[in-house]
Parts: structure tokens; C-alpha cells; sequence
């Protein structure tokens, strides 16, 4: 596999007057799970289907596997699998079949029972694909994404309209198919989700990267780290927290949250203090920075 | 895999989505052989009666109706199935998927035209069949390879005629409108239900514009034990063509493999 899964230089997309990706740059590692999120009309949409070979770019350059997927080839369609919003399958075929007939696109394709059973429709096999749920449906798309064994996966809103117990089970799976060395390119509006599975994510407002990196990277650039909140007892005072501490400390009604670029050094350091002058650290938490609130805060319009 | 084996894997997935959907059962398979029934039954009450076609060739009325619904039977197998089911597998998403595959696009419409094929050449072989057994059509030897190759030039230029309209209608509900309307419309003006020479003359000059005419007439022809010669016309074959090259074009330029209706 080539050294970069994925690499984006300034990719433009417009539509007559309308910038739909005003230019971005990226780029993804082999075995990585990138998570590639915004707000609907930021632009997703259009990236992902430039990168899947369906859209032609208005410029910037595209490489995906080392193809210009402007360009797509059949030995590159091999390697790529794509789970689409959006797309039905007929209702009159079964799971089996529906995967079968895929299975014959490919040169070196997966089991085709295998595949059934890694996305978890073992027992539906033979079950049309009209009588499944829609969480069961989106499993068969996922199927039907993976039978060719692909290097590269897109995932665009694997989960969406999912229950928390089929969610679960695609994030177990979206953890096997890394587990199998694949490169996963997610979309999702689920930020529990992204930050469960993502190695690194991209935040996308209005055709524009806004925040790029692992969470923590991404949380630090707008100035939220992990924070440790505790409520003061008599026996500590809030200077003597404030000292033994690095970041910024807040009190607010008894109750401490405390900014920490190390939570591990500064949470030995108050505990140690605690220990020291016989305190209760009465509802001790250590929040690491959520990428909701990230997002949230990087895509809410301003005013 | 073989690209062969490909088409051969979507024209069996075709053949089972059709003979799973009951209203293809119903209307193009079921339909054609109770309208043969009715009509021999009906129009034919003394037994003696006889049509006579454009070039003068006389045939029972049998024959006449036998052959008419062949060629009905074969718009809908081929033309109004075809737009429908590709009009629904567009919109649904179905052929986007197919195009993020290594699937080679030909394939798929191999695939499909086969499925169309078959079920029009299976109707034809039990129309006929229902025909020489009930009433006695003769198939008369001499023609029997004229009548072949009308069903297979008819059959080939209703698919692509009906692939072209697919490109036509956004949704599911537009194509399984227009599809069996237009056939039953010109059913009525290419001698299906109605033998041409009692149309008026304006009426038979409109259906003679259309291929299910022709195709109607070509196999009415081969069916007459009277037909001199092979049976094959070169006006026939001639219209069958030139509206074969017409739903080629238009299909291999307006052809869209991703949803029309919602597609942004």
C-alpha cells in the first residue's frame, strides 16, 4: 500500500456561483479510521463523492490509493468499497444472494458467509432483504461494501437511525474491519461515535476545514484541555489548589474545575495534597475536552 | 470473475426479482394468456372467421389474435418491464452502487436485456404453443424462421426502446404509467386487439408509425398459411430497425446511472 491512503490539496468544488468546498487539504494514513465531520451543507457530501469516483472536482489534487479517483479505473474500484447513503437494495432479494452477486464483481473477493457472518446477518441469510430492520439493512450495506476486500472503506453515516444496541455493534464492527489493516474514511453526524472510533478527525464548515487532528490536538486549539472537578472541603483552600496545579483553576459555589494539560502529574500532585492534609475530594471527575462541544463550537454559525 | 459470468449472475437475479413480484406475474406473464383465451373465444364464436392483412394475405381470425398478442406479450416483457424495473433500480440507488463497483456497466445491461429476452421468447413459445393446441394455428414450416427472426428484431428493439424511456421518467410510479399505457394505446392501432383493416385509415397510418405495428404484422404474416415465400417484408423490418438505431441513441446518450428525482 502506498504511504498515504488519502491525499487532498486545495480540492475546490463549485456549482455555478456556489462554493460547495471552497479548498481543503487533508490526507489519510493506511489503517487509520479518519473521521470526517460537519454540519449537513458544509460540504461532506460532495468530498466524499469526489473522493469515491462519482463527482469531478473543479480543482485541487486528489489522490486516493494513488489514483486520481477523477479517473476511476476497475483495479482501483477493486481496492475501494464504498457503503453509500441513501441506497436501496431490491427488497425481493435475499441477503445471501444480494451478496453473491457482488461477490462476482471482484477478482479476489471475500467468503461470501464469511462476510454475512463478520457483519453480524449470519442467522438473516436467507431472510429478503424487505423484511429486515433498518439497522439489519444498513449491515447488508456494509456487507455488500467489504465482499470485495477492499484496502479502503467510506462510511458515510454507517449508523444513522440506529438503536444504541445496533450502534454498538457497528462500532465493533468498524473496530474489526481496523483490525483487519483497513483504512476507514467515516462520516457521521454522532460525535460519540467519531470520537469512539476515529484515530484522527476534520471538521468541515461551510467548504472549509476548520479544526484537523487527533481530539485532544483539535480540543487544544480552541483552548479546552481535560478538566478535573472536585468540590472543596474546609480542610483545602483554592490558593493552595491554584499552586499546586499548572493550568487554570475555577471555583464556582465550592465546587473546583481545575484546566490540566497532564491530568495524570496534576491529578498525583492533588491527590497527594488531599492525602497530606486529610481532605475529601468529595465528586472527583476528570472530563476529558468532548468533541461535541468542539464541534458545536466550531460549527455553530456566529453571528 | 469472468465478465460472462457476471451477466449470466444479473440476469438470474433479474429472472428471480420478476417471477418474486406479483405484479410482473400478473400483468405481463398471466395477463397476455387470458386475453388470448378471451379473444379467440370471443371474436371467433362461428369459427369461420378470416382477416385479411395489408398485403392482401388472409388468416384466420386465430392466427390473427395469436400473433397480435405474441407481439403484445413481447412489448411488455421487454419494453414496459425494462423501463420500470430501470427507472426503480435509478431512483432507489441501486445502479450508483453498481457504479462505485468494478462491475463493468455493459454487464449489468447485458443482464437485464437477457432477463427481458427470455421472458418475452418464453411467452411467445406458450402463446404459440396455447394457440396450436386450443385452436389449431398452424406454424406453417416455410415462415417458421421469418417468424423467429421478426420476434427477435421486435424483441430487440422494444428494449432498447424501453431502456430509452427510463431515461425519460424520474420516478417508478411516471415509468409503470407510461410504459403500459402507451403499449395498450398503440395496442389498439397496430392490430392487437383491433385487426387493422377496420381502423380508419388515418388511425392505421398513426400506428404504422410505431414498431408494435410492424411487429404485430410481421409475425401476423408468418402465421398465414397462405404467406408466399418467407414471410419477411422489408417495410417491417425496415421500421423495426430505424426505431432500434432511435432507442440506441437516445439510451446510450441520456442513460444515468444516479437518482434523478433527489440527486443534488
Amino acid at each position: 500500500m502506498s504511504e498515504v491512503a488519502i491525499s487532498v490539496r486545495g480540492l475546490r468544488k463549485s456549482y455555478g456561483e456556489n462554493e460547495a468546498v471552497a479548498g481543503i487539504d487533508f490526507s489519510v494514513s493506511p489503517g487509520e479510521v479518519f473521521g470526517f465531520l460537519g454540519p449537513n451543507g458544509a460540504g461532506k457530501t460532495t468530498t466524499i463523492e469526489i473522493l469515491e469516483g462519482y463527482r469531478k472536482r473543479s480543482a485541487g489534487e486528489v489522490s486516493v490509493l494513488g489514483v486520481d479517483p477523477g479517473e476511476p479505473t476497475r483495479p482501483w474500484r477493486e481496492r475501494v468499497g464504498l457503503v453509500l447513503q441513501e441506497c436501496e437494495l431490491d427488497p425481493l432479494w435475499t441477503i445471501r444472494e444480494a451478496v453473491s452477486l457482488f461477490a462476482r464483481f471482484y477478482s479476489r473477493p471475500r467468503d461470501v458467509e464469511e462476510t454475512i457472518e463478520l457483519v453480524g446477518l449470519g442467522e438473516k441469510r436467507d431472510a429478503r432483504i424487505g423484511t429486515l430492520s433498518g439497522g439489519q439493512k444498513r449491515r447488508a450495506d456494509v456487507a455488500l461494501g467489504i465482499v470485495g476486500d477492499p484496502d479502503l472503506i467510506f462510511l458515510d453515516e454507517p449508523t444513522t437511525g440506529f438503536d444504541p444496541g445496533a450502534r454498538r455493534e457497528a462500532w465493533n464492527m468498524i473496530e474489526g474491519l481496523k483490525a483487519l489493516g483497513k483504512t476507514v474514511f467515516l462520516t457521521t453526524h454522532y460525535m460519540d461515535e467519531a470520537q469512539h472510533l476515529a484515530d484522527r478527525v476534520a471538521i468541515l464548515r461551510s467548504g472549509r476545514i476548520v479544526a484537523q487532528g487527533d481530539i485532544a490536538q483539535i480540543a487544544g486549539t480552541i483552548g479546552r484541555s481535560t478538566v478535573i472537578s472536585f468540590e472543596l472541603d474546609g480542610k483545602l483552600t483554592v490558593e493552595e489548589v491554584r499552586s499546586t496545579l499548572e493550568g487554570d483553576v475555577a471555583v464556582a459555589g465550592g465546587q473546583v474545575e481545575a484546566q490540566s494539560a497532564d491530568p495524570q502529574r496534576d491529578l498525583h500532585r492533588l491527590l497527594s495534597l488531599a492525602e497530606e492534609r486529610d481532605a475529601e475530594l468529595h465528586g472527583l471527575e476528570v472530563r476529558r475536552p468532548n468533541l461535541e462541544d468542539v464541534f458545536l463550537e466550531l460549527t455553530q454559525e456566529r453571528p | 470473475m469472468s465478465d460472462r459470468a457476471i451477466v449470466l449472475a444479473q440476469a438470474r437475479m433479474a429472472i428471480l426479482v420478476a417471477l418474486r413480484t406479483p405484479r410482473t406475474v400478473i400483468f405481463t406473464i398471466a395477463f397476455p394468456v387470458i386475453l388470448l383465451v378471451l379473444f379467440n373465444s370471443i371474436f371467433n364464436a362461428g369459427g369461420n372467421e378470416t382477416t385479411t392483412l395489408p398485403s392482401d394475405v388472409k388468416l384466420s381470425a386465430e392466427a390473427y389474435f395469436t400473433a397480435g398478442i405474441i407481439a403484445y406479450a413481447a412489448a411488455l416483457s421487454t419494453f414496459t418491464t425494462l423501463a420500470v424495473s430501470l427507472t426503480t433500480q435509478r431512483e432507489n440507488g441501486q445502479l450508483k452502487r453498481y457504479r462505485g463497483t468494478p462491475m463493468p456497466p455493459w454487464t449489468f445491461i447485458a443482464g437485464q436485456i437477457i432477463r427481458a429476452e427470455a421472458q418475452a421468447l418464453a411467452m411467445a413459445a406458450v402463446l404459440l404453443a396455447i394457440g396450436g393446441v386450443a385452436y389449431g394455428i398452424p406454424v406453417p414450416a416455410s415462415t417458421f424462421p421469418a417468424f423467429v427472426l421478426y420476434l427477435l428484431l421486435g424483441t430487440a428493439t422494444l428494449c432498447s426502446l424501453g431502456i430509452a424511456l427510463s431515461s425519460f421518467t424520474p420516478t417508478p410510479d411516471a415509468a409503470s404509467t407510461v410504459a403500459p399505457f402507451s403499449v395498450v394505446i398503440l395496442s389498439f392501432i397496430s392490430g392487437v386487439w383491433i385487426p387493422v383493416d377496420q381502423l380508419p385509415q388515418w388511425l392505421e397510418a398513426v400506428g404504422r408509425l410505431f414498431p408494435l405495428y410492424h411487429l404485430a404484422l410481421g409475425l401476423q404474416t408468418t402465421l398465414a398459411p397462405a404467406a408466399s415465400g418467407s414471410g419477411l417484408e422489408a417495410g417491417n423490418l425496415a421500421a423495426l430497425v430505424i426505431w432500434a438505431l432511435v432507442g440506441i441513441r437516445l439510451a446510450s446518450r441520456r442513460f444515468r446511472w444516479e437518482p434523478q428525482a433527489s440527486g443534488a
